[in-house]
């Protein structure tokens, strides 16, 4: 009989849900109040850790954020500003409070990740992140998590090959800026093509610039794109560009809004899709870097799909984890022997 | 829309006394396809492309000496000997329109902006003209998306759509009205929002169906 594997770590706050963006919202806190519901009482429920968030640390964040912007952000939310760089990004008074805690959920995540605390980790955050750029809100965003989480797992832990995939239906804009430049940070998206999809960005021409050129992947799908269409760029494109970087870490921008019920975007996936995206992430993270696969929250919109993609992606995460870490080395090695 | 905002100015132009060889190392080092030629004046005489010059080179299936022999020959020879004359230019006062409808009809690379008297003020070329097109249809704009939108066949379908949107307040910035050739009159809107479900309910209220290519 197998020895119990390692939970399934997952980061979840009581104040990412007071930030507050008003009736009508797309984005609002129902999001991870259902995750929060389908993780108590769902098929996962003795597989999950919980852990709270922490506040990221102002260098976590000027890594990323011009200062001024920080200062911007918070004097809009306390002084009761509706939105901040555009009407998309509603805030409330503890938006800013609520944002510091999303950006500090994946250095939170990291430091148990590092101690060994769980197989892989999960946080369920909002504001979520991937279009928020060096210095403006964009999309629902205001501070970019993914980078944020990026930058301090190799600050802190010296993880310096980090592989960022982002399968959220828009491109995030903002990963790929902060890291464009950078041949360390490898930033993979698969997206919806910009031509017919916010935020207008993504070409798959796109492939970084300067000494980061080619750690920029862009590989958008026409609407209507099914989940033979994801499975396919997986296969030709995704795990070839894994085993040529050989990240020393795995970090996923979840958004579930590709799913063809959900209407934030024209793409087409099945529920059944991200439990298929859970299997391979953690069988990328076994093969390249166990123990290091944290998947940040980004988009996903339709109250009665996201719960349950979820929950799919979680248990797809889980339904590959080896019995215990040592097996897996062991049975790499005899792999690799003559 | 005027050419004057969107050409390349100035242009790199030449002497006609000038090599072939130099404009040939000119050309490779600007990394562009077209050299006008003018008199003192600035008074265009002719165009050389890059073309013109390689065709001018000797071909690498020359014997060693005879091939030696053309290369100094073309440190001799003025680009006036190789250059096109009577070529096609835009005035200042011309327009994209202009611009697009004569490089397609000519299938040339790039045109010569002259003034009245005849000087060279500029040149715009295809990467030009992309440009402009992309600027004016906002392509890459952080923060955007476009949507296709089937007309509904109604009478003052831009009047009524940009009302519906305004009354809810979804910003937008392109706004276009075409017909494909199988008929469909489609409408292309260009808004600055993630929230394009919103959108779409708007427009659907409106009377507008989001339009599906095959
Ligand atoms: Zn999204």
């Amino acid at each position: 009989m197998p020895r119990l594997s390692q939970p399934l770590l997952v980061i979840q706050d009581q104040h990412f849900l007071q930030h507050d963006t008003g009736p009508d919202h797309p984005e609002g806190s129902w999001r991870l109040t259902a995750i929060a519901q389908r993780l108590r009482t769902g098929l996962l429920a003795d597989r999950v850790a919980i852990f709270p968030s922490r506040s990221a640390r102002r260098q976590e964040l000027t890594a990323i954020h011009d200062e001024n912007y920080l200062l911007r952000f918070e004097e809009a939310a306390l002084t009761g500003r509706s939105y901040l760089d555009h009407p998309d990004n509603q805030i409330c008074y503890d938006s800013y409070q609520a944002a510091l805690l999303a950006a500090g959920a994946g250095p939170a995540a990291i430091d148990l990740l590092e101690a060994r605390q769980g197989c892989a980790a999960f946080a369920a955050v909002r504001p979520p992140g991937h279009h928020a750029e060096r210095a403006m809100a964009l999309g629902f965003c205001f501070f970019n998590n993914a980078a944020v989480a990026a930058r301090y797992w190799q600050n802190r832990y010296q993880r310096r090959r980090l592989m960022i995939i982002d399968w959220d239906a828009h491109h995030g804009n903002g990963i790929q800026a902060a890291f464009e430049e950078d041949p360390e940070v490898f930033y993979l998206s698969i997206h919806e093509h910009p031509t017919w999809s916010f935020p207008g960005t993504g070409w798959g021409e796109e492939r970084g610039s300067g000494s980061g050129r080619g750690t920029t992947l862009n590989l958008p799908l026409p609407p209507g794109s099914d989940d033979a269409a994801v499975l396919r760029l997986v296969s030709e494109k995704v795990e070839p560009a894994l085993a040529q970087f050989q990240p020393q870490a795995l970090i996923i921008g979840a958004g579930f809004d590709g799913h063809r019920d959900d209407d934030m975007s024209g793409l087409a996936y099945s529920s059944q899709l991200y439990g298929r995206l859970g299997r391979l992430a953690a069988s990328w993270a076994g093969r390249y870097c166990p123990g290091r696969l944290l998947t940040l929250l980004e988009g996903g919109y339709r109250p009665d799909i996201l719960p349950l993609t979820v929950e799919n992606y979680l248990a797809g995460l889980l339904a590959e984890q080896p019995p215990t870490t040592d097996s897996q080395t062991d049975s790499n090695q005899q792999r690799e022997m003559p | 829309m005027k050419i004057s905002q969107h050409m390349t100015r100035p242009a790199v132009t030449v002497p006609p006394e000038l090599t072939i060889s130099e404009a040939r190392e000119l050309l490779r080092s600007h990394h562009f396809r077209h050299l006008p030629v003018v008199d003192g004046e600035g008074t265009l005489l002719g165009i050389v492309t890059d073309r013109d010059l390689r065709s001018a080179y000797p071909s690498t299936i020359l014997e060693e000496a005879e091939g030696k022999a053309r290369l100094q020959d073309l440190a001799r020879t003025p680009v006036s000997s190789i250059m096109s004359q009577g070529i096609f230019t835009l005035s200042a006062a011309a327009t994209l329109d202009d611009a697009l409808l004569l490089l397609d009809r000519e299938q040339i690379g790039a045109l010569p902006v002259v003034d009245e008297g005849g000087k060279v003020v500029g040149i715009f070329s295809i990467r030009d003209l992309m440009r402009a097109y992309r600027n004016l249809f906002g392509l890459g704009e952080r923060g955007s998306a476009m949507l296709s939108l089937l007309d509904d066949g109604r009478p003052r379908p831009l009047s009524r759509l940009c009302a519906a949107l305004e009354q809810a307040d979804i910003h937008f910035n392109r706004l276009l009205k075409t017909q494909t050739e199988d008929g469909h009159k489609i409408i292309y809107l260009r808004v600055n929002t993630y929230n394009l479900a919103a959108v779409h309910k708007v427009a659907a209220a409106a009377g507008f169906e989001p339009h599906r290519e095959e």
